[in-house]
């Protein structure tokens, strides 16, 4: 064994733990945390596959931003997983049952019959070699499509959630400078004649 | 690295939708409320300058661009003109609603123009990506339409019911992709194809890879038992956004399944062929008898869209050619019928009054003798009563299955239909026999009365002379 | 000739067409006069036809028109076969009917349905001329079912008497029951011989003599005599042969026109011409020929006698015309085809005549038909009385009148024939001669002899009918005098037939008759030494001493036969079991199916048995749809592991 694949089994081992765990964990604070732990893992294997670039990505993206986005909203909520986990024991053997007959199938049929096709393992490239130029490359030519598409994505994830939680509460107290100092006078006084003593009837 | 410059021109119609809709997103920030109306026409501009370019930019035979990922072919362009037609009927029949709801805003229309581009990326899809992303981006806009109405509590359950079992389903079809993306190295759909076709040794993988994939084509139909999502969510969702996920994506499931089950995994065409068989039998029988147990229209609607679905897929699941084009035509009288249907529940509705339940429509003959008619032709259409459209989408569907020797399913079909008459029926006798609970006449705004006349009367037409839809649905697969 | 073909049969299809759609714009004088022209047409080319193929000796015709469409190789066509046989029969059937509507101008004068009335029988002269000039069996078939209809139309013509829709139901259910044999025996002709043309099949049948078929596992039947049997059963509703008679007394609820061109002349014998068109197969069923042969020879000498005690002066012609359709199926199945298209040609004439002088007695006595209120008619309507006992010397057979002439060849070939019920049905035809002679005479005395019965209104307007009526009187009197002896060589012993009907040497009687025929005269004097002549005279003489010389006899006659009286009073009981077994039986079985199986088993168990079962079904699955988001994400993953696992285990 090359110190390479004991590299890729270590971080692969700590992956699945990890991913596990995230679902098994009762306090969703620790899941977070597996789930970071999961995002160090894999990024560590794409290192070992020379994508640098996108493990980088990976760690600063989800790991710096998503998953610390994660952390507060699940402490601010504040779940209660035990509630969640009603009933969990209840569907867990027939749950189990199925999760496994799925696994087993795959298995069995992917071992068996999966075959890459040949030549398709990538060819090691020189030092001097830049996955991210390679990428960008990529990205702005070959899959210029897809990737308009995927940006057009963003944007309607974007405006979903925009026009799904920014709402103008009726009776909330806020101040509007603007409208203060446009205000004029008749806005404010109105005058009123009024006769110093009430006429007899 | 070589790089050809794509040709820019056949994605016109994409491109054009894309633009406006972003162009729509800005400007009706601007807009004052009681000028919203912009938007609703600007969208319907939209709709109708990309069904120019799409005709304008249709080829006359088969050509990909963007290194494979895109294809304009027939098939394509006459899926994507039903998608337009469809759509504008839907922003045409949904404004008074959401009007009188305080749901009129830009965003409807933004997203559903979003959702449109998402079908059209999905229908001229020539790569396995891009027909994931595309189907990513119609159903993130489709979730965000559902939750509309914030305000209500069964839209937002509907809504996330409907992203997390969508994402279920996307998930498994993601699985089902790169699994085949492994076995052939390729995303391209005709390569997919040359590989599965010559190499038997993998067969078991490639079928495999089937069983998933077909997952996530039969949740984009609603076929059972991939069908949980589609009475809550129709029930749930603002009627105007049932009407959006009644109408095109139907169609797009359809291109979805051609692009995937026909164009990619063809050769397979053995193993799919049963899988469907259970699909489809499992839907009629499902859409078909919980329906009747339906007091909602709307969720006896969404259980007749199941039972609709188990017939489309017969027509796909013959393999011929006849059996594709049968299926197409079921597809678009479907979302026709679908579109008058909820039409005239959009119809009844008022500001403050949703027209869901089935005894909203006693007596409607009463209140107005001709859009009792027009609910009557839709419900006649998808019973499959000549000489509606929807007898001849059955009659020629089943033709099909029975072209290809699968006459028990054709028996089974017509069963099921039978069992599902009686709850159109139901409507039929209700409107006509029963006596008005609000005999009220009603009232709609012009453009709805027309727009549900011409659909009303557009079903009957093609009841009577099929032959031109069914050419046109000919020519597409030729 | 192909369009002179035409032309015969579209006539009186135009001249119904027009008067039935655009009646109300023609009127009354528009509907007869087109009719008549139509028929009249026909009737001048159908002598035309007769001419180029008998005195200019033309071949025979056969040809298809029009084909309808193409199935399974079958051609179903509109085509002609004009031979001798049909030419004959076309002639007959365009003159009987061309006289029948002159007729009809003053019989139905007085009618709100005249128009109607003109349109059903140009349309029945259509449909008769379609089935005679058939070339397929197809073509034969719906001639078959149109003259049906429009016997139906016409039996139910006074729609508002109750008695007139029974009969026209009486007469449209027995003809079902005639059409159903009649049809299966069609298909059987298509299922072995897989055309519905004629000239195929008859160039077939000799090898098909020997073919059998097992209808009934185990027992072998000849297929030639399962068709001729199936396709005589409907003859015999149409010809009213025992038992199928029914019907024909009753039909006499219809106008007399009506009587004598669609139940004397021309329909009734279309089962009669049937056979004799069919003679190339049914000649390869000696079965099947003794079959009709014994039942004609019963139907002539029983039905006769029915005659005997009507009352009605239509009802004794209507009884005197099964007996007379008997002797024709006697001659049939004697083999003699030509004896009984002769006859059948002489019947036309002489019975029409009859009916149409009844109807002329009826006008007089302002439509009461009940002889025993008639009598003496003799001098208030001379032309009437002379043409009538020209009829009725003509039906009883007393030489030279033309009944004398084809009753005396089908006794002398039925005498012949070596069949083995020749011997049964020579006695019944012989015996029938007699009878004839009774019910005849009885009615001529009794309506226009002897003391006058009718009440003195009547009396007081009893007089000649007008011209209308009193013209076809004579046309047909003297076709009835005098055909019989001038056609009787050729057609019987000339040869005239040639190749349209065929014998079998073994069968020939004719030819065997035909050596001591020594023409016209030889024979009437002949007929001195055999006794049909004697049993005539004889017959006539009984009825002139009861019922002009001494009319009280009448009544001891009655009481001294009392038994015999009696059932010919009931007909034999068949109606009765008509009504009381076969239909109130099938009233029983319907109401039976109804209550059990169409209440029950269908309504209930099936209908909403099944509507109760889905209903239940909706129910409990609509509970598969709970609601929770786990139980559906569940769903679609045992459906997921579902196609896995098919796929796997395969």
């Amino acid at each position: 064994m090359t110190f390479e694949l004991f590299i890729f089994y270590l971080f692969a081992a700590v992956l699945v733990f990890a991913a596990l765990r995230v679902v098994t964990v009762r306090n969703p604070v620790h899941a977070v945390l597996f789930l970071v732990l999961a995002f160090f893992s894999s990024a560590a294997l794409w290192l070992l596959l020379e994508a640098e670039f996108l493990a980088l990505v990976l760690v600063l993206v989800y790991v710096g931003a998503v998953m610390v986005l994660f952390l507060f909203v699940v402490m601010m909520l504040d779940i209660n997983v035990a509630v969640l986990r009603e009933g969990f024991t209840r569907y867990l053997p027939v749950g189990l049952l199925v999760g496994l007959a799925i696994v087993a199938e795959m298995g069995l049929v992917l071992v068996r019959y999966f075959v890459l096709p040949p030549g398709s393992a990538p060819k090691p490239v020189g030092p001097d070699f830049s996955n991210t130029r390679m990428l960008g490359d990529l990205l702005y030519t070959h899959y210029v499509y897809p990737f308009e598409i995927a940006a057009a994505i963003l944007l309607v994830a974007i405006v979903a959630a925009i026009a799904l939680t920014l709402r103008r509460r009726p009776g909330t107290k806020h101040q509007d400078p603007a409208a203060q100092i446009a205000v004029r006078r008749r806005d404010r006084v109105r005058l009123v004649r009024m006769d110093a003593e009430k006429k007899p009837e | 690295m070589t790089f050809e410059m794509p040709d820019f021109w056949l994605a016109l119609p994409e491109m054009f939708v894309l633009g406006m809709a972003c162009f729509i997103l800005v400007l009706d920030l601007f807009l004052p409320e009681e000028r919203r109306g912009i938007s609703y026409f600007l969208a319907q501009i939209t709709v109708i300058g990309a069904f120019v370019s799409s005709l304008w930019v249709a080829p006359a035979g088969v050509q990909t661009t963007f290194d494979g990922m895109f294809v304009s072919d027939p098939l394509g362009t006459f899926l994507k003109l039903a998608i337009y037609v469809l759509t504008a009927g839907v922003f045409l029949y949904s404004r008074g609603y959401l009007r009188d709801r305080a749901l009129y805003k830009g965003e409807y229309y933004v997203l559903g123009l979003f959702g449109m581009l998402g079908m059209m990326v999905i229908v001229s899809a020539s790569s396995l990506l891009t027909i994931y992303l595309g189907l990513e981006l119609f159903s993130l806009s489709l979730y965000a339409m559902v939750a509309f109405d914030r305000d209500s509590l069964r839209a937002s359950e509907a809504a996330m019911k409907y992203f997390v079992l969508s994402a279920l389903a996307s998930g498994t079809l993601l699985y089902g992709l790169s699994l085949l993306y492994g076995l052939t190295g390729s995303l391209e759909m005709s390569q997919v194809a040359q590989f599965a076709g010559g190499h038997a040794g993998e067969h078991y993988a490639f079928v495999f890879a089937l069983a998933f994939v077909l997952v996530g084509v039969a949740f984009k139909f609603g076929a059972s038992p991939f069908h949980m999502w589609i009475p809550d969510v129709y029930h749930g969702a603002p009627t105007s956004v049932t009407l959006y996920l009644g109408a095109a994506p139907k169609v797009a499931a359809f291109a979805m399944a051609m692009r995937l089950l026909v164009d990619t995994l063809g050769p397979l065409q053995a193993s799919w062929g049963p899988m469907l068989v259970v699909l489809a039998v499992l839907s009629l029988a499902v859409g078909n008898v919980v329906a009747i147990a339906q007091t909602n229209i709307k969720r006896m609607l969404a259980y007749s869209t199941i039972s609709h679905m188990g017939f489309l897929l017969l027509g796909l699941l013959a393999g011929t050619r006849t059996g594709y084009s049968a299926a197409l035509f079921y597809a678009v009288v479907y979302a026709l019928m679908s579109l008058a249907a909820f039409g005239v529940v959009i119809l009844l509705s008022r500001a403050g009054f949703e027209a869901e339940r089935l005894g909203d429509f006693k007596g409607l003959n009463e209140r107005s003798p001709w859009f009792a008619f027009m609910m009557l032709v839709a419900m006649f259409s998808m019973a499959g009563v000549p000489p509606t459209a929807g007898f001849y989408a059955k009659l020629a569907v089943l033709a099909a299955v029975i072209d290809v020797h699968q006459t028990w399913l054709a028996v089974v079909a017509v069963f099921f239909s039978l069992i599902g008459a009686f709850y159109y029926l139901r409507v039929v006798k209700l409107m006509y026999f029963d006596a008005p609970a609000d005999p009220e006449p009603l009232t709609a705004r012009l453009d709805l009365r027309v727009a549900l006349s011409a659909n009303g009367l557009l079903l009957l037409g093609l009841g009577i002379y099929p032959g031109l839809l069914m050419g046109w649905c000919l020519a597409a697969l030729h | 000739m192909e369009n002179i073909y035409l032309a015969i049969v579209l006539g009186p299809l135009a001249g119904a067409v027009v008067a039935g759609l655009l009646g109300r714009w023609i009127g009354r004088g528009g509907a007869h006069w087109v009719t008549i022209l139509g028929v009249a047409t026909s009737f001048a080319l159908s002598l035309v036809v007769l001419w180029h193929l008998v005195v200019e000796g033309a071949p025979a015709f056969d040809g298809s028109v029009y084909t309808w469409m193409t199935a399974g190789g079958i051609h179903f066509e509109i085509g002609f076969l004009i031979d001798r046989l049909s030419a004959l029969m076309i002639a007959v059937v365009t003159f009987v009917s061309l006289a029948v509507h002159i007729y009809t101008i003053g019989y139905m004068r007085e009618d709100p349905g005249y128009i109607r009335f003109f349109s059903y029988i140009a349309l029945f002269t259509f449909a008769m001329l379609m089935l005679v000039m058939s070339n397929n069996f197809l073509q034969l078939f719906f001639g078959w079912e149109g003259v049906g209809l429009v016997s139906y139309l016409l039996i139910g013509f006074w729609y508002e008497r109750e008695s007139a829709t029974f009969a026209a139901l009486k007469a449209f259910l027995v003809n079902r029951v005639g059409d159903f044999a009649f049809v299966l025996g069609i298909a059987l002709v298509v299922m072995y011989f897989n055309t519905l043309n004629y000239e195929p099949v008859f160039r077939v049948a000799p090898l098909m003599a020997e073919l059998s078929i097992q209808v009934v596992p185990g027992m072998d039947w000849s297929v030639v005599t399962l068709i001729c049997l199936l396709l005589f059963v409907g003859a015999m509703a149409k010809s009213a042969q025992i038992p199928l008679h029914v019907w024909l007394p009753d039909s006499m609820e219809g106008p007399t026109p009506i009587s004598a061109l669609i139940h004397a002349a021309t329909m009734v014998t279309a089962g009669i011409f049937m056979v004799a068109r069919l003679s190339p197969l049914f000649e390869y069923s000696p079965t099947a020929l003794n079959v009709i042969l014994v039942l004609g020879g019963a139907t002539a000498f029983f039905m006769g006698l029915v005659g005997i005690v009507q009352h009605d002066i239509k009802r004794v012609i209507a009884y005197s015309t099964i007996s007379q359709l008997g002797y024709m199926a006697a001659a049939l199945g004697a083999s003699a085809y030509a004896a009984a298209i002769f006859h059948l040609m002489t019947h036309a004439f002489f019975k029409a005549l009859l009916f149409l002088g009844a109807g002329s007695v009826i006008i007089a006595m302002h439509h009461d038909q009940d002889m025993r209120h008639m009598g003496g008619l003799r001098k208030y309507m001379p032309i009437t009385y002379i043409t009538f006992l020209v009829g009725s010397l003509a039906l009883c057979g007393i030489p030279p009148f033309a009944g004398f002439f084809s009753k005396d060849s089908i006794i002398e070939a039925v005498h012949a024939s070596q069949l083995p019920g020749a011997q049964f049905a020579y006695y019944c035809v012989l015996g029938g001669v007699l009878v004839t002679a009774l019910y005849t005479f009885r009615m001529f005395f009794l309506v226009f002899h002897g003391k006058e019965r009718m009440d003195e209104h009547t009396r007081s307007h009893l007089r000649e009918s007008p011209a209308v009526v009193t013209v076809p009187l004579v046309m047909l009197a003297i076709p009835s005098a005098l055909v019989g002896w001038y056609t009787i060589r050729p057609i019987l012993f000339g040869g005239y037939f040639g190749n349209s009907i065929a014998v079998l040497p073994a069968h020939n009687v004719l030819a065997e008759v035909g050596r001591d025929f020594h023409g016209p005269a030889v024979m009437a004097e002949h007929s001195v030494h055999t006794p049909a002549l004697w049993l005539a005279l004889g017959g006539i003489f009984l009825m002139w001493v009861v019922y002009w010389l001494r009319p009280a006899l009448a009544g001891i006659l009655r009481r001294t036969f009392l038994p015999i009286y009696y059932i010919l009073e009931h007909k034999y009981w068949f109606d009765d079991l008509n009504e009381k077994v076969i239909a109130a039986g099938g009233r029983l079985m319907g109401r039976l199916l109804w209550r059990i199986g169409d209440v029950r088993l269908i309504d209930g168990l099936m209908v909403n048995g099944s509507a109760w079962l889905v209903g239940r079904w909706a129910a409990i699955s609509r509970r598969m749809q709970t609601g929770y988001l786990y139980h559906y994400a569940f769903t679609m993953l045992i459906g997921l592991l579902l196609f896995l696992s098919w796929f796997v285990v395969r």
